[in-house]
């Protein structure tokens, strides 16, 4: 018995003496917000994986100099308000180096300005309401395109190429999908009838009697400013009941599951989207084979999420995460090509838009000639 | 004119779906007094066996085949699942606080119905599930207003289901002891009518209406997801409630009538307040009846 207790009290005074060596073990806290659960899932989960292919691939080089780990938090901001505020407070109370996300601009608003007065830089891999960054917020970054932009795009588009002359558009009343519906309606000017301006409610799954409403007005196109899950149902139920309209939508819809619930009924569908780069650049490559290897399809936000990791990786490995000016600054120098596209970011933490449109034709997408 | 009819027939298909819910949530308070809340979650949990048996066939070829047989087989397989779920779901979290107060009931309910949309989402994943295409196209077209088939099948299905709930609830014995113990569940178990096996008939009659819903839907979305038995949820028991909780032709009356002032409101008045319609209805009614549009029935002998 006495000679147990001399080894445990062996064991404690090793372990004393040793503990403060592992609490010299720097840790690279990391986090992000996306929506994890929730109708929103898919794309957050696509936000998520991108980062962890960044963090894999800097782990595979050797991990990023001055730290010994690096520790993935990824939070779920649900796409709302305050479930992303609540959220970016966690990640704040962790003292993360610097921040993911979020997805839905109605989340990213909100947690900015709870990480922007901590000081933690946040890069938004697909918010693209205009407020992200437009409030002169010094820690906000944006790897995706501008709402002003994606609309001007949308706009020119319907009235240069489709020429038409009356449209319908359906939002749901969140920052994301209002903005860009009141930025449509704002570019088509005079040049196109809004023969109906509808809303819908998050999460709705039957639009049969705001359908039938609009089928009764025969726009030449309905403009869905909507997510992901509720642009494929309209998509399905707008064939269903014969509406001639032409079906357009935005960068939240355009994502694989579109193709794979819509089906035949999406064909024909047009999309903005930023430019993907070309495959054959080797980053591009490079990320497309991690990705695919260990999660499958990327969905649309995967190369953006995996370009902020990296873009955030990048910097502190050259700044250091103390100095959370100086690591600010070292973002905004960057100067790099992308998994999906290539970025610079001007003083207001945006990385330049370059939309383009893509159609639905035989299940894929494939950009409009 | 056909905007009007178009919107009844979408009106009667939601209504249908909401009707089938809501039978199950107005039998079981019927019986127990509770709000079964995972009632939601098992109609979910039907709309992913019928994805997971249609996806399976589909891949087997079963579905180019012999389609009718594979739907039906769904359906099926859907309903066996749902009520071994809804009689597990009894025994597990219900029987053993079948003397306590009711709020531990309902919060027993609640816990269930979290858990059980968690499990999906952990067992499925946290993605929509697209359901084959094979039955959902197609239609045809009466006076400019357009019927899809799934509409039809929808509309049809549910009043044959109804139809064969009031037959068994009516003309068998077990129906009858399931209306008795209902109506005083003490005077039943003194003249010998088991109160378990009832309970338990009540759940699995409640679940396999359920299931048929949940196929149903998915079919008519063309997916499912996780979390799709919350709302629907909500609105099948509001619709209980608004018809007559227990009463059975109350929950028919009050699925149709939540199902139309949804759709109407969406297409007449403002789309985004539609369920602040559906539920101004509720309130409404309640407010100068009560008891609901049909008056309730549930046991409410003092012994």
């Amino acid at each position: 018995m006495r000679s147990v207790k001399n080894l445990l009290v062996l064991m404690l005074t090793v372990g004393l003496i040793l503990s403060p060596c592992l609490a010299m073990a720097k840790t690279l806290k990391i986090g992000s917000l996306s929506p994890l659960t929730g109708q929103y899932a898919a794309d957050g989960n696509d936000i998520r994986q991108g980062v962890e292919i960044a963090i894999a691939m800097w782990e595979a080089k050797g991990g990023v100099p001055g730290f010994d780990k690096i520790e993935y938090l990824p939070q779920d901001s649900g796409c709302d308000g305050k479930q992303a505020v609540s959220a970016a407070n966690k990640l704040a109370n962790l003292e993360v180096a610097g921040v993911v996300g979020a997805y839905c601009s109605s989340a990213t608003i909100p947690a900015s300005d709870v990480l922007n007065d901590a000081e933690i830089v946040m890069l938004t891999p697909a918010s693209t309401n205009e407020k992200v960054t437009d409030r002169g917020y010094k820690y906000m970054f944006r790897v995706c395109g501008r709402d002003d932009d994606q609309s001007k795009a949308a706009a020119e588009f319907l009235i240069d190429v489709l020429k038409i002359k009356t449209i319908a558009i359906v939002d749901d009343k969140t920052t994301y999908t209002q903005g860009l519906a009141d930025n449509l309606e704002k570019e088509l000017g005079g040049k196109v009838k809004v023969v109906a301006r509808e809303h819908i409610n998050q999460g709705d799954k039957d639009f049969s009697g705001i359908l039938t409403k609009i089928k009764a007005l025969d726009p030449d196109v309905l403009y869905m400013s909507l997510y992901n899950p509720e642009g494929n149902l309209m998509a399905i139920q707008a064939k269903r009941l014969g509406l001639r309209a032409t079906l357009m939508s935005e960068d939240a819809v355009y994502h694989p599951n579109y193709l794979e619930i819509a089906k035949d009924a999406g064909e024909g569908t047009y999309f903005t989207f930023g430019q993907p780069p070309s495959e054959e650049i080797p980053e591009v490559k490079a990320f497309m084979d991690a990705y695919t290897k260990k999660f499958g399809q990327p969905g649309s936000y995967s190369s953006y999420a995996y370009d902020a990791a990296n873009i955030l990786l990048a910097a502190v490995a050259k700044v250091g995460a103390d100095d959370p000016d100086k690591l600010a600054e070292e973002i905004r120098a960057t100067n790099m090509q992308g998994a999906s596209k290539k970025i610079t970011f001007d003083v207001k933490g945006d990385s330049g838009s370059t939309y383009q449109i893509l159609v639905v034709k035989d299940g894929k997408f494939v950009p409009y000639k | 004119m056909e905007v009007f009819f178009q919107q009844i027939i979408n009106g009667l298909t939601l209504g249908s779906i909401y009707a089938l819910i809501a039978l199950g949530y107005t039998m079981v308070y019927g019986i127990i007094q509770l709000i079964n809340f995972a009632h939601g979650e098992i109609f979910a949990a039907g709309g992913y066996i019928g994805v997971i048996v249609l996806s399976f066939m589909q891949a087997r070829g079963v579905l180019d085949t012999h389609p009718f047989l594979g739907l039906l087989l769904a359906f099926v397989l859907a309903m066996i699942y749902c009520a071994f779920l809804a009689v597990a779901l009894e025994t597990v979290a219900y029987r053993p606080l079948r003397g306590a107060s009711r709020l531990a009931l309902l919060l027993s309910a609640l816990g269930m119905s979290i858990f059980l949309s968690n499990g999906m989402m952990l067992a499925q994943g946290v993605y929509d599930k697209a359901y084959p295409h094979f039955f959902t196209s197609g239609g045809f077209e009466v006076g400019g207003v357009i019927v899809t088939n799934m509409q039809v099948f929808i509309i049809i299905g549910s009043v044959l289901l109804m139809i064969g709930l009031n037959l068994f609830v009516n003309r068998t014995r077990l129906g009858k002891a399931m209306r008795s113990t209902a109506q005083d569940r003490v005077m039943s178990a003194i003249l010998g009518i088991n109160a378990n096996k009832t309970i338990v008939t009540t759940f699995v009659i409640g679940a396999v209406l359920a299931a048929a819903a949940g196929v149903m839907v998915g079919l008519y979305y063309g997916s499912v997801r996780f979390d799709m038995g919350f709302i629907p949820g909500i609105k099948a028991f509001s619709a209980a409630v608004l018809g007559g909780i227990g009463n059975l032709t109350g929950a028919m009356l009050g699925g149709m009538i939540i199902g139309m002032v949804e759709i109407f409101a969406a297409g007449y008045l403002a789309s985004e307040y539609k369920d602040v319609f559906a539920f101004i209805i509720l309130i409404l009614v309640l407010y100068f009846r009560p008891t609901g549009i049909m008056g309730e029935q549930v046991d409410d002998t003092r012994v």
